[in-house]
This record gives C-alpha cells, structure tokens and sequence, in this order.
C-alpha cells in the first residue's frame, strides 16, 4: 500500500513539476520562435520558422535600427542600476540586520515591523508621490533616482531575510567571543558577521539585482534620455512605433533575459547554507 | 595573574517582575586558585561568570580583578579570556585562526602569534590540526581548540561556561582531568561554571554552591560535602543524594519511628527532645544490618547494580507518610524490589541535622 501510495504522489508531483515547467517554457519558446522568423512570417502561426534567421539578433547587437541604437548602453544602464541597488540594499540590510540580531536594541521588532509594514503600500501607488520628490532632489532623468528608488523598496525584505538568518543561524556566543577578544562592533560586522552572512546575502543580492533589472514603472517615469534608460524601457518604446518589429523586439527580450539566468547559475552553489557549521555545538 | 573580587555583586533583571539573578554576591578567589561556581538551572552561575566577563552588567556592587574595579570596563579590557559551552569557535577562520584572532586584535607581532598558537596548539595536541577548520573536527577537539583560544591569550583569569557539557561522558572524565591539570600548571586564576556537582568536587579547589541568585556555601569540596551549612548544599552536593528526612530529636534521632542512636555530641545545639529536624543521611553512612540490630526497615523499591557497589531506593516508615532514601551497599548485595532490608548507620557515619523550616544546619 505504502509503495504504491508514493508511487501515485510521485507521479502527481511529476504531472505538476511538467505543468509549471511547460507553463513557464512557453512564453520564452514564443519568444525564440519569433525572434528567429523573418520579418515577413512572424504571425505565420507555425511551431517552428520555416525559414529560420538570425537577422534580429544581428540587427540587436550591431545596433542596427533606431530602436536598439543605444542597445550596448542601455543594457550597460541596466547593469549598472541593478549592481549599484544589490550593493545598496546589501549594504544597508546588513547593517540594520546586524543592528537588529546582534546588537539587539529594544526597539529592534519595531524596526523590522515597521520596514515590513511599507509593503502595504504597492509601488505603483508611490510612483506621483515619488516622481514628485525625484524631481525636489533634482534626480528625474538620473539613474541614481531609479536606484534610490528601488534601495528604498528592496531593503525592508532584505533586512527582514537577513535579520531573521542572523537571529537563527548566528549564535550569540560568537559576538560575545569576539568582544573578549577584543573586537568592537565594526570588527565583528566585518571579520565576524559578513563572512557567516554570504548564504542569505547572495540570495538577498539576486533579488535586489532582479528588483532593479526588471523594474519598469520607475524606470519609464524617472528615465526619459535615450542614453540613461534602462532595457526595460527600451522594450516598451517598440510599442510605440506604427510597425512594430517584434522579431528585433523579442531577440532584445532574450538577451535582456539572460543575465538573470546566469546569476542564478552562477551563485547556486552559494546558497546553500553550510557556512556556520562547526562553530558551535548544538 | 590576579586575584578576583565580588563585592556584593548583584544582576537584577527587570521586565514584567524583578529578578535578581545574582543577589549580592561576594566572593574573592584567590590568586592561580581554580573555583567553581555550581548550582541547578537558574541559580545565577552563568550569569555571575558573565557579570566577571563583563557581558553582563552589574546593577549593584562591584567587581574586582586584580585589585581594580573593572565593573564599568570594556570586556576586552579586563584581561580575562572565556571558554563558552558551544565553543563559539569561529566557522569561517581555521583553527591557527581562532587562536590568534585576539592577539592579531593586540596587534602582536606575527611571529610572537605564531609562537604562542603553536605552544598552545603543542600543549593541546592541536598542531595537525592548525590548519583545519572547526567543522573539520570533533568534539573534543574543538574543546580543545576553545582552550587554546583562551591560553594564547595568556590572561589573568580564565572564564570557563560548562566548557564539557557538550562531550559525551567518556570523553568528559578525560578533558576534567586534562583542563585541572592545565589549570594547576599555568596557575591562572579560574572561574569555571558547571551544573554538574562531580566535575565541581573534582576540578575546584573551592566549590561555590549558587541557589537562586544567593551564594550558600563556598568552601574546599571536602568541606561542602562533610559540613555542608544547609539541606539545599547538602542535597546538592554529593552522588546519589543525601537521603533528607524528617526526624525528631530523642535520645538519638527518631525516624518513622524508630530512633537511631548517635552520640550526644553530634547533636550539637539541638538539645530539646522532641525537637523535629531534617536528618541528612549520606547513601554511604548507611549499612546493612541484622534482624536484632537498631536500624529503620526499608521496602526495597530499585536496586541500581554499578559493579563496585550497589545503590538500593526504597521507602522506610508507613504508608501515606514514608520517605524515599538511598542506601549504598556493598557490591552483591541481594535485593530484589518488595523485600525490607534493614539499615543501620556505619560507625563513623556523621548524622547532618538542618531546621526543617529554614534548612539552616543545626549540629
């Protein structure tokens, strides 16, 4: 009974798993499918072009029409929005969750509770309030305005995320240790917190990474100038043309989707959560 | 080296009621002296051993090591090195590593580093292992490596927190030895923390028996355990248990009636017949006896075989008023649960009496 009971729970597993997987595959296999037809067979409706090409993909990365012209810039835009905002959020998370776990101050929960509190508030509620005060600080138009803005919402999850694996997984004999030593607080952030904290800050980092790099609302309102926008932004402008090259379009959404894949398998191995094992007995 | 001084040290935890965790404790541990602070849970050992650390406050009082008052200093300023109950080793460093990350703090030369982790490391049986780190190795090695931590540090006291509890019992019998013979051969002054009253009685040269806070007794283990000064030391300290029960003075001591005889003098200032007391017996102070002799009838309920002797419990007196005791006898003995055995006192047994209502020793 017992073997055939999981015989049966394995197989619903697998019919979810080819569900979700299929269910996730398709949209990037319309976007292959149609970045590869030319220009003339893109609504051809078959499964695979007859004539396949990689016109598009050429056309992207030669920047050769007026929608990619800035493509190379754009996507170094996005690249330097997101790496600039993971390194802020880490940044600021870390420290506030080294606050909150470590140094544990009495009104740590109410931090913590009242960053998390933020997201009830969604983002696109925030976009006239945020433009307004974007545009006080003199940032419209500047990256550092989509960057502040997405630090802003990134960080409250990150603190949440790195306070908890701190409180958990961090035994409070290692500061203490640390502080006979001779170590202050400064110390014990560097050379004791941030080397134990590497599971929960790549993790943290991919997200605040993908935040900015997939963010769009605040990108299309902050950034205006071709040469600041970000590719999401660039994605959104082929809409706005008559003939709308959905070829060229979908080869520049698959290039701006692989850098996400290949952080994730770049880091995978680092999240795993090993690091702490040994220090101490439990 | 130093001398350490709590003078009338208290720690009060507030929060919903007060609690003093440590109530005006005092206590000097003299210089190289190993003491030991032991007591069940929530005696406030722990936390007098983190007030001397300076990981915890002192509310009230002062501490003092080596003459100065350090209650208001930074901890890595007391020159105190501690060895916690997890190790607290730090994952991400190698063994050479954690040793030295106090001194390379100091900003000690890397020579001197390397010198001092090895002689801790040779000391310690540690040197293969330097370049290991902490989830590479064992239990007891790790021990050993939160040792060499607080050894390169060359202190003046050593902070021990139930440094064995996380060994298994062999392993345990082993490292006592090992760190009392260290101790005795560095001659640091120690504070080490147990809630095991067998390590106490064989690592300290004082034993300071801790119980909610207050200080009972401090004083050489042969001393706790042939004078302890209440019921709480008495039945704490010592294994098994002392047997503790209710008695009256007659002409000897009267328990569930029937009187067991012992010499005036031993009744010290309770002279009044018909005095109640609580009888403190050690397992050891009774024996076996015969029929005819004077001694209090024993229901056999367990019979514990350890091979070098035999712990036999039973109930002594009537039902609905009996009381549960300890009787060590010799290796052997037949004594199988139901059977009524009867004890007598061994020659130079010594009978602790103890006020029933305060526990205060009487005799």
């Amino acid at each position: 009974m017992k073997t055939r009971r999981s015989a049966l729970s394995t197989t619903a597993l697998v019919a979810v798993g080819v569900l979700l997987a299929v269910w996730t595959l398709l949209p990037v296999y319309h976007m292959l499918v149609v970045s590869l037809s030319p220009s003339d067979e893109l609504f051809a409706g078959r499964l695979w072009p007859e004539d396949p090409t990689l016109t598009a993909f050429s056309t992207v990365l030669t920047e050769g029409d007026f929608t990619v012209e800035r493509f190379w810039l754009q996507l170094w835009n996005s690249l330097f929005v997101a790496v600039v905002s993971a390194v802020g959020v880490l940044a600021i998370a870390t420290l506030a969750a080294f606050a909150v776990a470590r140094l544990r101050p009495r009104w740590a929960g109410l931090l913590t509770t009242s960053a998390l509190a933020t997201y009830v508030i969604p983002l696109s509620f925030l976009a006239i309030p945020l433009y307004k005060a974007m545009a006080n600080y003199n940032l419209l138009g500047s990256q550092w305005a989509l960057i502040l803005a997405t630090i802003t919402f990134g960080s409250p999850y990150a603190l949440w995320v790195l306070s908890q694996y701190a409180r958990a997984s961090i035994p409070s004999e290692l500061d203490e240790a640390a502080t006979i030593d001779g170590a202050g607080a400064w110390r014990i952030y560097f050379q004791i917190f941030l080397p134990l904290m590497r599971p929960p800050m790549v993790v943290v980092g991919i997200y605040a990474f993908l935040l900015a790099w997939n963010e769009y609302l605040m990108a299309f309102l902050f950034l205006s100038e071709e040469d600041s926008m970000t590719l999401p932004v660039t994605l959104g402008n082929f809409l706005n043309s008559d003939q709308i090259q959905w070829n060229v379009m979908m080869a520049t959404a698959l290039f701006y989707a692989l850098p996400p894949v290949l952080i994730y398998y770049a880091f995978q191995r680092n999240v795993s959560s090993g690091s702490t094992a040994g220090g101490v007995k439990n | 080296m130093a001398e350490v001084q709590y003078d009338s040290a208290s720690r009060i935890f507030s929060g919903g009621s007060e609690v003093r965790a440590v109530d005006a404790l005092d206590l000097r541990v003299a210089d190289g002296e190993f003491l030991v602070l032991v007591g069940p849970s929530g005696s406030g050992k722990s936390t007098a051993l983190r007030m001397l650390a300076g990981l915890e406050g002192c509310d009230e009082g002062r501490i003092l090591i080596g003459g100065d008052d350090v209650t208001a200093v930074h901890p890595k300023d007391r020159d105190i090195a501690m060895v916690f109950q997890n190790y607290a080793l730090y994952p991400h460093m190698t063994v050479g590593e954690n040793m030295g990350f106090a001194l390379r703090l100091r900003r000690t030369g890397k020579d001197e580093i390397q010198r001092r982790v090895a002689d801790a490391a040779a000391m310690l049986d540690l040197t293969t292992y330097l370049d290991r780190k902490p989830k590479a190795l064992s239990g007891g090695q790790r021990q050993r490596v939160a040792m060499g931590r607080a050894i390169v540090r060359e202190p003046s006291v050593f902070l021990m927190d139930e440094p064995l509890s996380n060994l298994d019992a062999k392993l345990r019998v082993e490292t006592r030895a090992n760190i009392a013979a260290l101790q005795r051969r560095l001659a640091t002054t120690t504070v080490y923390v147990t809630h095991d009253q067998v390590e106490a009685m064989t690592m300290g040269d004082r034993v300071a028996v801790l119980r909610d806070g207050i200080l009972q007794q401090c004083a050489a283990p042969r001393e706790l355990y042939d004078r302890p000064v209440n019921s709480f030391v008495a039945g704490f300290i010592g294994s098994p248990a002392m047997n503790l029960v209710a008695a009256t003075v007659t002409d000897g001591i009267e328990i569930a009636g029937t009187t067991l005889r012992i010499p005036a003098s031993a009744l010290g200032s309770v002279t009044q017949a018909g005095t109640p007391v609580l009888a403190g017996i050690r397992p050891e102070a009774l024996r076996l006896v015969g029929d005819a002799d004077e001694g209090i009838d024993m229901r056999v309920v367990l019979c514990e075989e350890l091979g070098s002797d035999t712990y036999v419990i039973g109930d002594v007196g009537a039902d609905g008023a009996s009381h549960r005791i300890t009787a060590r006898v010799p290796a052997g003995v037949r004594a199988e649960p139901g059977r009524t055995l009867r004890l007598g006192l061994s020659e130079s047994a010594a009978v602790h009496l103890f006020d029933p209502d305060t526990g205060d020793r009487l005799n």
